[in-house]
């Protein structure tokens, strides 16, 4: 994941520099501000990044020579289909609105939200999905 | 050795006696990228058609001097929210429904990585979308300060009524969405190409969805925070974007840094589709891939280092600093242009629809840059800021940009998508109204604003000598909007009469993932996978006899 | 397949020719105002700045423009499909890539080395003698601040203020606004700035010609933005000091910083 990593290392370079130039030249310090905050979120991904690539190693797809069978044959689980996001949305947008208009709407917003948080980080855990 | 067409294996479409219940809550349950990615795309169609009207509608209005159908206030209404509209609830998720139908396909994943976050990144721009629309429904009517807010405006002394609120509230809610969209492309592209498909074989399309993606994660939590403490300041009584405590600068410094990269985050997916398209067409490969991805990464670098040209005439920022920046990124958008000539240059072209949208598209896109490296520069931006120049320059970029290249990308990707092809003589004369309307509205709009006609202006004066300008302008919006039922008889047209397309790759010529598998490709995209050992993997599995041809 | 039968020539050609057309039908006939592409005449010497810098930038742009249009439209003609042939699979060319990054580049650092001495000029704030207008911009008209002479002109959307200037003097506009940003442009002047509130931005300008030019609200302010116009008057010293004092006497004397004409609190002596 060397690019990848690097990617994000050489961005949080660049805008460390605009930074300091900007600020050198104009002394504006919203500005500033949001550059070096830039430069600090893709700091921490850079270095996340590189991080696991180190640990992970090379992959299949970093290799310029890999053949398909390589690829792990357990891929990994991907949700068939799934009801939860539905909620959780609704939960959210029900909150915003009960932000503007009433608080008895913001508290029926974040009660769903709350139901479909839950409902959806536990969807595989439970029911016929428990023990899997 | 050639392998069969990965059709034979496909998943048979839906069976026609499928009740519409069972096919509708297939949909909203649904985990498959392909099939977020045509809710996103419809949706946004839809939103573009609204926002479509409300321009036709304004157009009507300016087409001579003197309020005819419309008030003051309505006529705010109207621009703020084709501008919102157009920018946040069409454009930005027709980013996201291209990138989720197509990327995976072309790294040769079964999915993106977080397919319910997926989902939910869909309900929040639906819903989002509609609070801000639904500001229409409220006494006071739809928010009317302008898609960028400016403070004091919209605070709640200035714009006071729910829709103000609705709007800043439902563009969080999106702008939130957005960002786990975001989130989850980087993560796919990271974590799960295929076997063999290192960063630099990855193709351009999918490059740009990467860097799209960070520009969207870097620049959206801006926006977010500011709608949401402008609202705060609105609706808490705090202070913070007050005119007294420097508000209007801090507001306008918060909203370009996001508003800035916003703009190439709308472009850059659609200079790769045209990099997708060019080569097909041409039948040869994108000319220096890797000059490519640089200057792709250079742009959106230096993307978020030049919002302040947005604030020249505030006599607040430091220009040189920003002028500078701004010309500077001409120059990797330039080295683009020319990739892209030198792709069809010395190929074999041919010039079905998604070719003529694609060409459209570097015509018109041409001229937007041009006016763009002359509002770069702060003394001719003194005159023609906020008026109808600047006008014309957007749509020319943005239009030319994402609705050229986004047509270009229905055509040519519509066989993957449904089985079917569009009919590419409609698509012709789809692509010849539009082309003609487009530029009949927009070109002398440029004219306009040198003139002295200011932007955002419900009305002018008959001395102002602006009335025949308007009156071609409004002439050429009736042909643009006119195209666009062309397109929808198209679809409508080929839905169930046209031919299932046999093979996986009807254009002949496609070079990326997507086009070695089935059209529709199966559930979790590939029965197979080909051997990747290029950029253009599908070329190489269907035109073996080229392999020892390039340099 | 499809294939497409008839040629891509027909179709740039024919697009082209409308932009000529288009070109040709709206913009005035006389060559000055051909090259400046629809630009009003400059009315202050600032603005000749300006002007020059756009009618260059301009050359420059139909000329890359031009160049890049005329490679695309050979590509279409001279490369279009004839047979099935296999075309060469060329990936790169290092040397014309080279050529194509650094080009543009020297031509940008140009641009910007004249930039730079132009917005340098435009921004400066002369230590020369010059009047001083106050203006303010509120919801929806502007007031004149007349400092040195301590009258002042205030108007309404239904009747839109006059802004009288001598001729060939510097002016310097302190823009103030009570409520939300305005922006003051006048056209002729080929100048605008953001009037802020919260912030007193000053730009001078020496007017050079004389005339009456109209002057607009450039960023929007609610409902009547399009009604917040005002007509500046570009006239002989003589014809000035008269107006001041007819100024003076209907009465309106004093600083007037509100945008309220019957704020009598805002009327300062």
């Amino acid at each position: 994941m060397k690019i990848e990593g690097w990617l994000f290392v050489s961005a949080a370079a660049f805008y460390g520099v605009i930074a300091l130039i900007y600020s050198t030249m104009t002394g504006d310090v919203i500005g500033t501000t949001v550059l070096a905050l830039n430069a600090g979120l893709a700091i921490i991904i850079g270095t996340y990044v590189l991080f696991t690539g180190k640990r992970v190693g090379t992959r299949p797809e970093d290799r310029l020579d890999a053949a398909i069978e390589e690829a792990d044959s357990d891929y990994g689980f991907f949700s068939p289909h799934s009801w939860w996001p539905l909620p959780v949305a609704a939960g959210a947008a029900t909150t915003f609105v009960g932000l503007i208009f009433a608080t008895w709407i913001m508290v029926l917003g974040v009660t769903v939200l709350l139901w479909g948080v839950f409902g959806w980080l536990f969807e595989y855990q439970r029911g016929d999905f428990a023990d899997f | 050795m050639t392998r069969p067409s990965q059709s034979e294996y496909a998943a048979p479409h839906a069976p026609r006696e499928e009740r519409v219940g069972r096919t509708v809550v297939k949909w909203i349950t649904s985990t498959d990228h392909k099939t977020i990615g045509y809710m996103y795309l419809i949706t946004s169609m839809v939103f573009f058609a609204l926002a479509g009207i409300m321009a036709l509608i304004m157009r009507a209005e300016l087409t001579r001097p003197g309020l005819q159908f419309l008030n003051n206030e309505q006529y705010n209404q109207l621009f703020t929210m084709h501008g919102t509209i157009m920018l946040f609830l069409f454009a930005t998720p027709l980013f996201v429904g291209f990138a989720n139908v197509i990327m995976p396909l072309q790294i040769g994943a079964p999915d993106v990585a977080f397919p319910r976050l997926n989902m939910l990144g869909y309900w929040m721009f639906l819903f989002g979308g509609s609070m801000v629309t639904a500001g229409f429904f409220t006494p006071g009517g739809a928010a009317s300060f302008g898609w960028f807010a400016y403070a004091p405006l919209s605070n709640a002394v200035n714009s006071p009524g729910a829709g103000g609120d609705l709007w800043l509230l439902g563009l969080a809610l999106g702008g939130l969405g957005t960002i786990l969209g975001a989130v989850n492309f980087i993560t796919t592209i990271f974590t799960m190409r295929a076997p063999g498909m290192t960063m630099f074989r990855m193709s351009i399309f999918s490059w740009n969805v990467l860097l799209t993606s960070v520009l969207v994660i870097m620049a959206f939590p801006v926006l977010a925070a500011a709608l949401v403490v402008l609202e705060v300041d609105r609706h808490f009584g705090s202070v913070v974007f007050d005119a007294a405590n420097g508000g209007a600068m801090l507001w306008q410094h918060l909203f370009w840094f996001f508003g800035h990269p916003e703009v190439y985050i709308l472009a850059l997916p659609f200079f790769g589709i045209a990099s997708e398209i060019l080569p097909v067409f041409s039948r040869k490969p994108i000319f220096g891939y890797k000059g490519l991805v640089f200057a792709t990464i250079a742009i959106a670098g230096l993307s978020m280092a030049v919002w302040a040209h947005h604030m020249y005439v505030t006599g607040a920022v430091n220009l040189p600093f920003f002028s500078t920046m701004t010309m500077l990124i001409a120059v990797p958008t330039g080295v683009k242009f020319f990739n892209w000539i030198g792709t069809m240059w010395g190929g074999s072209l041919s010039f079905e629809s998604p070719m003529l949208w694609t060409i459209g598209f570097l015509a018109t896109f041409l001229f937007g840059g041009l006016t763009g490296v002359l509002l770069a520069m702060p003394p001719i931006d003194f005159h023609v800021s906020d008026s109808y120049f600047v006008v014309a320059h957007f749509h020319y970029v943005v239009f030319g940009t994402v609705v050229f290249a986004m047509f270009a990308g229905f055509y040519f990707w519509w066989p993957k998508w449904t089985g079917r092809m569009l009919n590419d003589r409609l698509g012709k004369l789809h692509f010849w109204l539009a082309f003609v309307g487009f530029h009949m509205t927009f070109l002398i709009q440029h004219w306009l604003g040198v003139m002295g006609m200011p932007r955002r202006y419900v009305d002018y004066l008959d001395s102002d000598g602006f009335t025949l300008f308007n009156m071609i302008s409004t002439i050429g919006s009736i042909i643009l909007g006119l195209s666009t039922l062309v397109f929808i008889y198209n679809v409508y047209k080929t839905y169930r009469t046209a031919p299932l397309v046999e093979s996986d790759d009807p254009w002949g010529w496609g070079a990326s993932l997507e086009w070695a598998t089935s059209c529709p490709p199966p559930r979790h995209n590939f029965v197979s996978l080909p051997r990747i050992r290029s950029e253009r993997p599908a070329f190489d599995l269907h035109h073996p006899e080229a392999l020892e041809d390039s340099h | 397949m499809i294939t497409s039968r008839t040629s891509g020539r027909g179709r740039k050609w024919r697009a082209a020719g409308l932009g000529a057309a288009v070109l040709a039908m709206t913009t005035a006939c006389s060559g000055d105002e051909f090259l400046r592409m629809g630009m009003p005449a400059p009315a202050t010497e600032e603005g000749s700045i300006i002007e020059a810098l756009w009618t260059n930038s301009w050359l420059a742009a139909w000329l890359v423009g031009g160049l890049v249009w005329g490679l695309l439209i050979f590509a279409m003609i001279r490369f279009r499909r004839r047979n099935n042939d296999l075309p060469e699979q060329t990936k790169y060319n290092l040397p014309i890539e080279i050529l194509y990054t650094v080009a543009p580049m020297v031509m940008i650092l140009v641009l910007a080395m004249f930039t730079w001495r132009d917005q340098a000029e435009l921004t400066d704030l002369t230590d020369g003698p010059h009047h001083t207008v106050g203006v303010v911009g509120f919801r929806w008209s502007w007031t004149f601040n007349y400092l040195e002479e301590g009258v002042y002109e205030i108007g309404t959307p239904g009747e839109r203020p006059q802004l009288y200037l001598p001729v060939d003097e510097t002016v310097r506009f302190e823009l103030t606004s009570p409520d939300v940003i305005h922006s003051f442009w006048v056209p002729a002047f080929l100048h605008k700035m953001d009037v802020i509130p919260g912030r007193t931005n000053k730009f001078e300008a020496t007017p050079n010609k004389l005339g009456t030019y109209a002057g607009k609200c450039t960023e929007l302010c609610g409902a009547d933005h399009a009604r917040m116009l005002f007509d500046v008057h570009v006239v002989t010293r003589a014809e000035y000091d008269a107006h001041i004092q007819s100024l003076r006497d209907a009465g309106q004397i004093g600083v007037l910083d509100s945008g309220r004409s019957s704020d009598a609190a805002g009327v300062t002596e």
